[in-house]
């Protein structure tokens, strides 16, 4: 099994190099647009302007995959996630599922804290740290967000993040089943904070998804008509969903 | 001459040399009055009913089209492929693409309950500004909201929207760039009419 482990972590890396090689023939076509653009705007300022938010979509070499876990996850949202999760919202009432929906957020203080320092984010950092303390403490176990209330500001860091500063690129589009849109170093972000969560060090694997579970559903009450509204709005939303993870990723990153 | 008069003659030729512009209003007192009027015409009780709804759709479309740049927007969308375009293509397009986002919009703000929306930057660069607003959820989460504007006489028209960093025309952007790399710009037209039929 570890053996395994090791062949895919290289598998993966390999292709990560031989993305990086021929993802240069991508940016020379990208670098063609916008000379092509630059001939077609009759305005000077307004081209300058489109160059200054023309960003790169991330590669895409897996999208036939990509776009089969669409679907694959598109369905289980509406014939899975959906419904329990309307059963869900109609049984907890809001209150108590924005006290779980903190006791969640506080939870995950290691992997926030964590990756501010790695990104020598100390301000950020301490005042996490401040705020897991008072919740946890005054907050009851983290059900109530005090330091909130209180001015106190969580950052929102992952290892995702913290690869990007250290200048590692996004790789390639991922579209995981169950867990979707990511990319290669945002999987390999995903398993590196996935150590820093308590609930995995649990005991046994039945407590262990049932905690997860409630996570996700909880987290979704909130968000029921979100994707929904993605698909209406768009004529491709495959493409809509990976560069919105995307733009949101960059938008994080820079932060 | 007394000081006094001299001083009252200096403010009068200062404010003669003034642009007629800068009595317009900032992006952000335009992009406010806009947001207000379409929120008050949204939470009008005595707009509320199913029968009304034509006539709420009608009004918050006016509200809108004072505040929003179509054309820019489309044609920033379509990004390299506008050029080629003749006239008659662009309108259909703007028109088509207009429609789209019109729906998608007005389901958004049909939706509105009350949210507290703040404005807490603008950034003013010639004939470009940007403004941002954070809407208060009722999870008392923050979204920022970022505008983008264009001046067009002495009116500020928004050309683009990012929500959470994620751009409106970037990511429509994106979405015709596939298609007509797989596809052709008849394909990419006759997906954004059968889209903007339905309803």
């Amino acid at each position: 099994m570890e053996k395994r482990k090791w062949t895919i972590f290289l598998v993966c890396l390999t292709v990560l190099f031989l993305k990086t090689e021929f993802s240069h023939g991508e940016r020379a076509a990208q670098g063609l647009d916008r000379i092509i653009l630059a001939q077609s705007a009759p305005d000077d300022e307004d081209f300058e302007d489109e160059l200054s938010f023309v960003e790169e979509g991330v590669p895409d070499p897996l999208e036939s995959i990509n776009r089969a876990f669409f679907i694959f996850n598109d369905k289980l949202y509406f014939w899975v996630l959906k419904p329990v999760t309307r059963g869900y919202k109609a049984v907890v009432p809001e209150k108590a599922r924005l006290g779980i929906g903190n006791f969640f957020t506080n939870l995950a203080f290691p992997v926030r804290f964590v990756n501010c320092l790695l990104q020598g984010k100390v301000g950020a950092a301490s005042e996490e740290f401040g705020s897991f303390i008072l919740n946890s403490v005054a907050g009851m176990g983290g059900l109530f967000d005090i330091a909130g209330d209180a001015g106190i500001r969580r950052y929102d860091e992952d290892l995702d993040q913290s690869l990007a500063t250290f200048g590692f690129g996004p790789g390639f589009y991922i579209n995981w089943p169950f867990l979707g849109p990511s990319t290669l170093r945002g999987s390999f972000g995903s398993l590196g904070d996935g150590y820093l969560n308590p609930v995995p060090y649990l005991d046994s694997t039945g407590t262990i998804l049932a905690v997860e579970s409630v996570k996700v559903v909880n987290h979704t009450s909130f968000r029921i008509g979100d994707y929904e509204s993605l698909k209406r709005a768009a004529l491709d939303p495959y493409v809509a969903l990976k560069d919105a993870y995307y733009q949101n990723r960059l938008k994080k990153i820079k932060e | 001459m007394g000081k006094r008069s001299q001083l009252s003659w200096l403010v009068v030729l200062v404010l003669a040399l003034l642009p007629a512009s800068v009595y317009a209003g900032t992006p952000t007192e335009q992009l406010k009055d806009t947001t207000d009027k379409i929120l008050a015409i949204v939470t009008d009780p005595a707009l509320k009913d199913e029968s009304k709804a034509q006539e709420r759709k009608a009004l918050i479309r006016k509200a809108v089209d004072e505040r929003f740049d179509w054309e820019e927007l489309s044609r920033r969308a379509l990004g390299r492929h506008w050029a080629g375009r003749t006239e008659e293509e662009k309108k259909t397009f703007v028109d088509l693409f207009g429609k789209l986002l019109e729906r998608t919009y007005l389901d958004k703000v049909e939706g509105y309950s009350g949210e507290k929306v703040s404005y807490v930057g603008e950034t003013v660069d010639g004939e470009y500004s940007t403004v941002e607003a954070r809407v208060l959820t009722a999870q008392k989460t923050e979204v920022p909201v970022l505008y983008r504007m264009k001046k067009k006489g002495s009116e500020w028209m928004v050309y683009d929207i990012s929500i959470e960093g994620v751009s409106l025309v970037a990511n429509y952007r994106s979405q015709f760039q596939s298609i007509l790399a797989r596809s052709s710009y008849d394909e990419l037209v006759r997906t954004l009419r059968e889209r903007t039929k339905e309803k």
